[in-house]
């Protein structure tokens, strides 16, 4: 069988995504068997960019002009491009602060004379290239990292779940913390595929996984504000992952009059 | 002991449970550490809780579990079938519902070439059903399927006690052992809600849900398209089939995983193209599928009315007073000249 050479990056991003590779310890011995991997910094240090790749996963966030640089690089050189976690596939926790001026984030933090450094608003892989499949979660299931390479070695891409994490959650005969508790679980939006980890050990869905294919969003905040939460409460939240509702807060505070 | 009954008194329910768990595997309804309501094995020395109303899931998870191993595929093998070899396994506390779906179940997987998953399973489960009071979200007594609500041994509530109808040789042998708790009697069975399971009730189904279609699209608007209702029906069957192959390319091992007619992939066809590709129209046909049936098995019902799609819909949908409405209208047609 043909060996893929394969490249791991990180831009901006907590590295949490590339240590659940690492972290498929039972696992790690056989994807080394048919698979090089020639540039993965944070796993082998000193190697640079050389030849194709076969796969290349990137991690974290676009936001610097050297991510930039190093993705159209990646891009350029291999025939997979996967965004890998949910920083890369949609801006996830290093977007949550999209919606405040970046002169006002850098006053916050760094005090009242900072000057904003380099970097840019964060945002996901594709607005810069094209993504040929997204590994999804924060971090993504490692079922859903291993299943890319077996597929990578068998030259096909894994079918990406269509359904909802409460599918999953029911399926594995979960109480349901949403309609049964009044929490705010994000389940009823969320692509699903985790095996309902999170609501599995009674803590209501984040939206790590990023928003569904097909969403009824309007019943999903009637039934939440029915359940007592605020638009902000429901935003603050949801914005974590879906950058629907990070547009949602955009629009709203545009009109806001105060 | 077949076909006989026998009283119970309260007093003996107890050592009955014990005598009977000495049997060996059983699991009955019971509410769980987390509030939750599901058929489970008890610990030692629970007796069934058969107040409950229902559990999240029906018993087709030990039927047609959500994702079953069906073939295993080597480089020197080739593909080879997953052998089940299941051990006896007794529920004790099933409602007529839910003896009702199983029975339609087994008209789906079992009629003509039996499923070769099912089969075994089936073939190891030993159901004892008890008779209840339906709550608000039952319909039995409204609407409900035909099938029969069949099992090895029947427990209806009485005032003193229970009254256990034996209804199969492997009725017989489980209570054999029982009989000191056990009275004969021909006293005949009381009222409850099993007579709602029966062919009688054949002229009961509305033909036709176009009367109230567009009542259906109003309340599919409401409709998150998380397949709950259907995961938790007793009756809902379909299942997609999914072979995930090694790392090392060698192996692979295919699946039986549910689907699910709420799923937007559940009529994609290879293309793209999309038989129900509106949320609304899959909500609708999900319930043209349950209310009027289809295939081998159109014009029979096969909700069981147990409620579990309405306790377990995050959007509070229940279809019952739209079924019922249907009905109405359907026998109304039948009855006008
Ligand atoms: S707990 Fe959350 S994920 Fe589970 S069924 Fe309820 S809303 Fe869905
Ligand atoms: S349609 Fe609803 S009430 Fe009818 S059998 Fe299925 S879950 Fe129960
Ligand atoms: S449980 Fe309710 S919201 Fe979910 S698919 Fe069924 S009808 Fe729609």
């Amino acid at each position: 069988m043909k060996r893929e050479r394969v490249a791991i990056a990180g831009l901006t991003g907590c590295s949490g995504c590339q240590l659940t590779l690492l972290d498929c310890e039972d696992e790690l011995p056989l994807l080394l068997k048919n698979a090089d991997f020639d540039y993965f910094p944070m796993a082998s240090s000193g190697i640079a960019l050389k030849g194709e790749y076969d796969a290349a996963l990137v991690e974290g966030c676009l936001s610097t002009q050297e991510g930039l640089k190093l993705l159209r690089n990646l891009r350029e050189k291999s025939r997979l491009l996967v965004a890998f976690g949910a920083c890369a596939v949609s801006g996830g926790v290093t977007a949550i602060r999209n919606d405040v001026p970046r002169e006002e984030l850098s006053r916050i933090v760094y005090g009242g004379d900072a000057v904003p450094g380099g970097g840019f608003e964060p945002a996901p892989l594709a607005s810069a290239v094209k993504v040929d499949f997204d590994i999804t979660g924060c971090p993504p299931e490692k079922a859903d990292i291993l299943e890319f390479f077996a597929g990578l070695s068998a030259g096909v891409l894994p079918i990406p779940a269509r359904t909802f994490v409460c599918a999953d959650c029911r399926a594995r005969e979960n109480i349901c913390l949403l309609a049964e508790k009044g929490e705010l679980c994000l389940g009823v939006l969320t692509r699903g595929g985790c095996n309902a980890r999170c609501p599995s050990m009674n803590v209501p869905c984040e939206g790590c996984r990023g928003v569904a294919e097909e969403t009824n969003f309007a019943e999903a905040m009637a039934i939440f504000s029915a359940n007592g939460f605020s638009a902000d409460r429901i935003s603050e939240k949801g914005g974590r992952f879906f950058r629907e509702f990070l547009h949602e807060k955009k629009e709203y505070q545009k009109t806001d009059p105060d | 002991m077949k076909n006989r009954r026998f009283l119970l008194v309260g007093s003996d329910f107890e050592p009955f449970c014990m005598a009977l768990y000495g049997q060996g595997g059983i699991h009955i309804p019971k509410i769980c550490a987390d509030g939750g309501v599901r058929f489970a094995h008890p610990v030692e020395g629970e007796l069934p809780d058969l107040s409950l109303i229902r559990t999240i899931l029906p018993l087709k998870k030990y039927l047609f579990p959500p994702k079953d191993k069906v073939l295993s595929y080597s480089q020197d093998n080739g593909y080879q079938p997953v052998e089940y070899n299941s051990g006896k396994l007794l529920i004790f506390g099933v409602h007529p519902c839910d003896l009702a779906a199983i029975s339609y179940l087994d008209k789906i997987f079992l009629n003509g070439e039996p499923d070769a998953f099912y089969l075994p399973r089936r073939k190891s489960l030993a159901l004892i059903g008890v008779s209840c009071m339906p709550d608000k979200y039952c319909s039995c007594g409204d609407i409900a399927s035909p099938m029969p609500a069949d099992c090895d041994i029947f427990l209806y509530k009485i005032e003193t006690g229970y009254m256990v109808s034996c209804e199969s040789d492997e009725g017989s042998a489980i209570l054999s052992p029982l009989s000191p708790f056990l009275h004969e009697t021909d006293i005949l069975p009381p009222e409850s809600t099993r007579d709602n399971f029966s062919l009688n009730s054949v002229e009961k189904f509305p033909d036709d849900l176009s009367g109230v279609s567009s009542e259906l699209q109003e309340m599919a608007r409401s409709c998150l398209g998380c397949g709950a209702c259907s995961i938790c029906c007793p009756t809902c069957y379909c299942f997609d089939l999914l072979e995930l192959p090694s790392l090392n390319g060698e192996r692979a091992e295919r699946f039986r995983i549910w689907d699910n007619c709420l799923y937007q992939s559940h009529a994609e066809v290879a293309g793209g193209y999309n038989f129900r590709k509106a949320r609304t129209e899959r909500f609708d046909y999900r319930y043209r599928h349950k209310y009027l049936g289809f295939g081998q098995l159109q014009g029979i019902m096969s909700c069981v009315g147990c409620g579990r799609c309405i306790a377990n819909c995050p959007a509070g949908l229940d279809l019952r007073p739209l079924a019922c409405k249907a009905l109405k209208e359907s026998s109304h047609a039948a009855t006008s000249p």
